[in-house]
């Protein structure tokens, strides 16, 4: 399927899923699909530089935040419509993340981790010495009372946006994935020396996917605000983003789009239920018993768990 | 038309309906009152979280054993918020509109009660919370009640006492320090400080706040000690309360008032680790063994929770959230009692006309949900001797100095001489 297909199909389908939810009249299914869905933009995002490109990005939820503040430095300056936030907050996001590119991808492997997550700290101390937007004290965005397209509450819009997102990142990661730069950052990926040797433009393909994979958590923050309605450094920079986006990939596959979608959905549902079921401690329990699972028994995900199987049936 | 009965089947059919009716309402009126909350019962708020859920069941336990309300027994439905403001959403919405729960309360803390706000103001839902700080001044929401003693402007109502406190001494103190966290709490606490500085004419010789993280808390209180300071304000979390009066003791910290708001020493687990190095610092507390005589019922509850929270590894002491998290079912219990039903706006049309008797004495709420006054205690700590628990629930060792009315003694500065 063509790109432009695929895009078609993939706004479709969120379209229709956005109009078929709205008849659905327990709230719950919102919130839990909200989580589930920020968790595939998330996983998506980071999968383009730590799966195509075989950078561990550690500093995700540095980005989220990025988004997150956006839309409430907008929303203290002028109250500005979601449509103008989300579109500021993936813009400042992706130049956050062209600086990260610039600034630390001439590092490799481990060393680029810790440059990612120092950045999360930097952003952090700025957050909350910025009065403007909470600081410390965290900041309040109240859900505006008249929700547009006729929807009864303000989540069932943030819940179709959200889907919307999910769809947009989807298809920038599938059409990344199967474009001229998608095979570059495979090439970097395998052995980025040989790429190098090879003509392979590796510091403009790596900054470029950073600001991809940056832009894109940053737009899944933007309508985190109007969900909690209270924003404080510690929840919007908390870890749990950063470790979700990675586990999310690992547990799907990180060799293609599919992958992080597959363990978001997987990996989200599975916490939204076990905490309403279960408890909270099986829940981390659950997460970590996963992980190891596929570590071991399946390193390439469920993707590449497939995949393996398909080649041995084929030979 | 006279003479004339009921045909016998008619007659049979309204009486099997009269029979299935009244058994209907029986069986409503046996069906449990569902309240449901989210609870931090892990992450860093865990132990307060399972503290406020000890007092709870006490409630519910002694209510159930009553009779419960309106002839049904109490039921709750909770769920582990992770002390997460982002699985906030998720609880309350499954409350609601899967366990179908009559009632909802807040977990303990802003963080997870401002999530919550949304969902309650959609659904014009009567919220009593926990804890909270100033939740209500964003929100302005009208069903909205806190049960914690801050008073209707939490941040003046907060260092309030401290600074009566600290302007009743003698000579009247002239300049003062502040220090606090980059923290939620803390920055309220500061500001609250600020105001109180600005109202007394009082010199600011020091006003720094440290990243919470900070592990070395010497620096600070070096840094603080070179301006000579003759009060010492001081707002932080329980790791950095621990930090900054150890370093207060080993640097040597001469002044003639300090404290005010560490959150922390109202903890058995603070208390107890910091021992005499609590002597002489001035901090709030919401109640003290001395004033055993002003909360009558108060013992017979801390008699229970202790009980349960040794067994469950929690606060032992339990001064500080759980007679608060009782009172706050107190306060729903009497409003349901008094309006004899369920209705949100009739409940929360009761709680703001009415004072209600609490655990923790005589409750009354402002406008804005708060406190109408607020009661948080100033007290100094002094004659502790080693890091026994049992020390610190008998008399003795809590001087209450503010408010007036459950003074139980007078401020004994300068600091550094009540140290020890």
């Amino acid at each position: 399927m063509s790109n432009k297909a695929f895009a078609a199909v993939a706004f479709v389908v969120a379209l229709a899923l956005a109009v078929a939810s709205q008849l659905i009249t327990n709230e719950y299914f919102f919130t839990a699909g909200y989580t589930v869905l920020l968790f595939v933009i998330l996983a998506t995002a980071w999968n383009i530089l730590g799966g195509y490109t075989g950078y561990v990005n550690f500093g995700s939820a540095a980005f989220f935040a990025i988004g997150a503040y956006t839309t409430v430095a907008l929303y203290n300056a002028f109250k500005a419509p979601l449509a103008v936030m989300i579109v500021s907050g993936t813009l400042v996001a992706g130049l956050a993340g062209l600086g990260l590119g610039y600034l630390t991808l001439r590092l490799r492997g481990v060393f680029f981790a810790i440059a990612s997550l120092a950045l999360a700290v930097v952003l952090y101390v700025f957050v909350v010495n910025w009065d403007f937007v909470g600081g410390a004290r965290g900041a309040y965005i109240l859900q505006p009372r008249e929700v547009p397209f006729g929807m009864p509450r303000y989540i069932h819009l943030i819940y179709s946006v959200q889907l919307l997102m999910a769809a947009l990142a989807l298809v920038v990661a599938r059409a990344t994935e199967r474009s001229t730069l998608g095979r570059g950052l495979a090439a970097i990926r395998d052995d980025e020396l040989a790429a190098e040797c090879s003509g392979v433009p590796t510091l403009r393909l790596k900054i470029f996917s950073a600001m991809m994979s940056c832009a894109l958590m940053g737009m899944a923050g933007t309508t985190f605000p109007y969900y909690l309605s209270y924003v404080e450094p510690s929840s919007a920079f908390s870890l749990s983003y950063a470790v979700n986006s990675i586990a999310m990939p690992l547990i799907g596959g990180m060799m293609s789009w599919i992958g992080p979608l597959i363990g978001a959905v997987l990996l989200g549902t599975v916490q939204q239920l076990v905490q309403v079921t279960v408890s909270s401690a099986w829940n981390l329990l659950i997460v970590g018993a996963l992980l190891v699972l596929f570590v071991t028994l399946a390193p390439n995900g469920i993707m590449g768990w497939v995949e393996a199987r398909r080649r041995r049936k084929e030979h | 038309m006279p003479g004339r009965s009921f045909p016998p089947v008619l007659g049979r059919a309204l009486g099997a309906l009269a029979i299935a009716f009244g058994l209907t309402c029986a069986a409503l009126a046996q069906q449990p009152l569902k309240i449901g909350f989210g609870m931090s019962l892990t992450g860093p708020l865990a132990g307060n979280g399972k503290a406020a859920l000890i007092a709870m069941e006490i409630w519910r336990d002694d209510v159930n054993a009553k009779g419960g309300i309106l002839g049904r027994n109490v039921e709750f439905v909770y769920y582990d918020d992770q002390t997460s403001p982002a699985t906030v959403p998720g609880i309350y919405t499954k409350l609601l509109d899967v366990d179908k729960v009559d009632l909802v309360v807040s977990g303990y803390g802003t963080n997870v009660i401002a999530p919550a706000m949304p969902i309650m103001m959609q659904r014009n839902l009567t919220f009593m919370t926990l804890f909270g700080l100033n939740v209500n001044s964003k929100f302005k929401y009208d069903r909205y009640f806190q049960i914690m003693p801050a008073g209707p402007d939490p941040a003046i109502g907060w260092s309030q006492g401290f600074f009566e406190v600290a302007m009743s001494l003698n000579p009247k103190p002239r300049t003062v320090a502040i220090v606090g966290a980059d923290a939620e709490y803390p920055a309220m606490a500061l500001e609250g400080a600020r105001a109180h500085i600005k109202r007394l004419g009082l010199k600011v010789v020091y006003d720094k706040t440290y990243p919470p993280n900070t592990v070395d808390y010497s620096p600070i209180v070096r840094a603080i000690q070179a301006t000579n300071p003759e009060i010492v304000f001081v707002a932080s979390y329980p790791p950095d309360s621990a930090g900054i009066v150890r370093a207060a003791n080993e640097v040597g910290l001469k002044t003639r008032i300090f404290g005010g708001g560490l959150v922390g020493p109202q903890f058995a687990a603070l208390k107890t680790q910091l021992g005499p190095l609590l002597n002489g610092v001035v901090n709030y507390e919401f109640y003290a063994p001395d004033l055993g005589k002003k909360f009558p019922f108060l013992d017979q509850f801390l008699a229970k929770y202790q009980a349960r929270a040794a067994k469950e590894g929690v606060d032992p002491l339990g001064f500080y959230l759980p007679p608060y998290a009782y009172a706050m079912m107190q306060v729903l219990e009497q409003a349901i009692k008094a309006t004899g039903g369920l209705d949100q706006a009739k409940l929360a049309e009761h709680i703001h006309e009415s004072e209600f008797d609490t655990f923790v004495g005589k409750v009354r709420f402002a406008a804005n949900g708060e406190w109408a006054s607020s009661r948080v205690m100033m007290t100094q700590y002094s004659g502790i001797s080693g890091n026994d628990v049992e020390q610190f629930k008998k008399p003795g060792h809590i001087t209450v100095l503010y408010p007036s009315e459950y003074k139980t003694g007078s401020v004994k500065a300068p600091y550094h001489e009540n140290r020890k």
